[in-house]
């Protein structure tokens, strides 16, 4: 299935493109490619040309609160990689596009709509033996008129509204892996400091990992599939209120991403708060199975 | 107070700017897979583990040569997704860990990793910087435990 096709599918075809495309449109007009990963030096290592890099901690997290920059911070970001209102952000990234669709999604805080993801990121680019460098973008400063307020309210859940909609019984997926939802495990073996004192999973919540919307290669799933699964499966239905939550936010950006624009369901928000708030909340209601 | 040569690699992070010390750790890095396994070799003792969500495919290989005092040489194996970070680390400590015995290497503090690796990129999710070290902690434990139950067979 060519790209075109696949992509055609989807709710918002408009929101991918696909490695080849970006190959032949590096110097496209009003446009940034932007690189987002987990793997911190892994922009200085090799990038695609033109790339510049925005990092998850310094560059959109708050130093001191757990919270995103300030509009005025945004703002600057924005300035300082030569991005305007009117420039198409396209992210891309390791890990799956984990940390490319969390900054989409941060974008979409701020107002910044006009975004795309690289349907397979850094792997695919990667695997096909695409053009990297070592070479930082020289960018002229942009102007980005601080964005008013942050827009939370349509696509974030916070600790309240995520304890109400489980008491609601709304539709609740939990995109982490099969032993973190069970509580078998209270962290990832490497992580840490992502650690809870409680383990298990939101009651009521569907365990749906994230990575079963996407293809080894790093890829989306095509439209059927993940009909397959989000629709048929986890019967979420068109008109359902969604939330999506992982440990710390970002696969369930992922999540929240396929199931936006890929799938076209209009109320999906991201709990980013996720376990590591909630398995550490006093009092917080808790199913485990195990 | 380190094994090996890690004191001199401590030694030479700790005096270098930030942004030379990025990149001399894309430098080591770029060198991990220097010091992957060789094919048909036999080893002490093999170690390869799979975690999707955090690290990938890390394969510990040692060797403990007894009639040199017990001098240890590791292999690594890395998979594609592991972090530059975690490259870098195994570079450093592969070189640098070669010669100690088990029981050293099972008794150096992770301490060294911050001073490596600078304040700015120790955070979070960049803490698979410590897994090799932990992983080549690891295989020397279980080559010591296997070691003295020969003994007191």
């Amino acid at each position: 299935m060519s790209d075109d096709t696949k992509f055609s599918a989807y709710a918002h075809p408009e929101k991918l493109v696909s490695t080849e495309w970006l190959a032949a449109n590096l110097d496209a007009p009003n446009t940034r490619i932007v690189e987002s990963n987990e793997d911190i030096l892994l922009y200085d290592t090799n990038h695609i040309p033109g790339a510049v890099h925005i990092d998850w901690i310094a560059d959109l997290n708050d130093k001191t609160i757990r919270d995103y920059v300030s509009p005025e911070a945004f703002a600057a970001l924005c300035e300082r990689n030569g991005i305007t209102p009117d420039t198409t952000v396209i992210f891309y990234g390791d890990k799956s596009n984990w940390w490319a669709a969390y900054a989409l999604w941060v974008f979409e805080l701020y107002g910044h709509t006009n975004s795309k993801l690289v349907d397979g990121g850094s792997a695919k680019w990667k695997a096909e033996g695409r053009e990297l460098t070592r070479e930082k973008p020289s960018i002229t400063n942009s102007t980005y008129p601080v964005p008013g307020k942050r827009d939370d309210a349509r696509i974030r859940a916070f600790y309240h509204e995520a304890l109400a909609h489980a008491e609601a019984k709304k539709p609740m997926v939990d995109v982490r892996s099969p032993g973190e939802f069970s509580g078998a495990v209270t962290h990832m073996p490497e992580y840490p400091q992502e650690g809870v004192l409680r383990g298990g999973h939101i009651p009521g919540a569907k365990s749906c990992p994230w990575s079963t919307a996407a293809n080894p290669d790093a890829t989306f799933k095509t439209a059927e599939e993940l009909r397959k699964i989000y629709t048929e499966d986890l019967a979420l239905g068109d008109a359902d209120d969604i939330v999506a939550y992982c440990r710390i936010g970002e696969r369930s950006s992922h999540t929240w991403f396929v199931l936006t624009y890929l799938l076209g369901y209009k109320n999906v928000r991201n709990y980013d708060g996720s376990w590591t708030e909630w398995g550490n909340m006093v009092r917080s209601p808790i199913e485990k199975s195990v | 107070m380190y094994p090996g040569t890690l004191d001199s690699i401590v030694d030479l992070f700790e005096h270098l700017p930030d942004e030379e010390k990025r990149s001399l750790l894309i430098s080591y890095a770029d060198s991990a897979d220097k010091y992957g396994p060789t094919e048909g070799a036999n080893y002490d003792l093999e170690d390869i583990r799979k975690d999707e969500e955090c690290t990938d495919t890390v394969g510990i290989f040692l060797t403990v040569d007894e009639a040199e005092g017990s001098a240890s040489e590791f292999k690594v194996s890395l998979g594609g997704e592991v972090q530059t970070l975690t490259r870098a680390m195994t570079s450093i400590l592969c070189r640098s860990l070669a010669g100690a015995t088990p029981q050293e290497i099972l008794d150096c503090p992770a301490d060294f990793v911050p001073k490596i690796i600078g304040a700015e990129l120790v955070r979070q999710r960049s803490q698979t910087v410590y897994y090799v070290l932990s992983r080549m902690k690891g295989a020397a434990k279980v080559y010591l435990a296997r070691k003295r139950a020969g003994e007191t067979a």
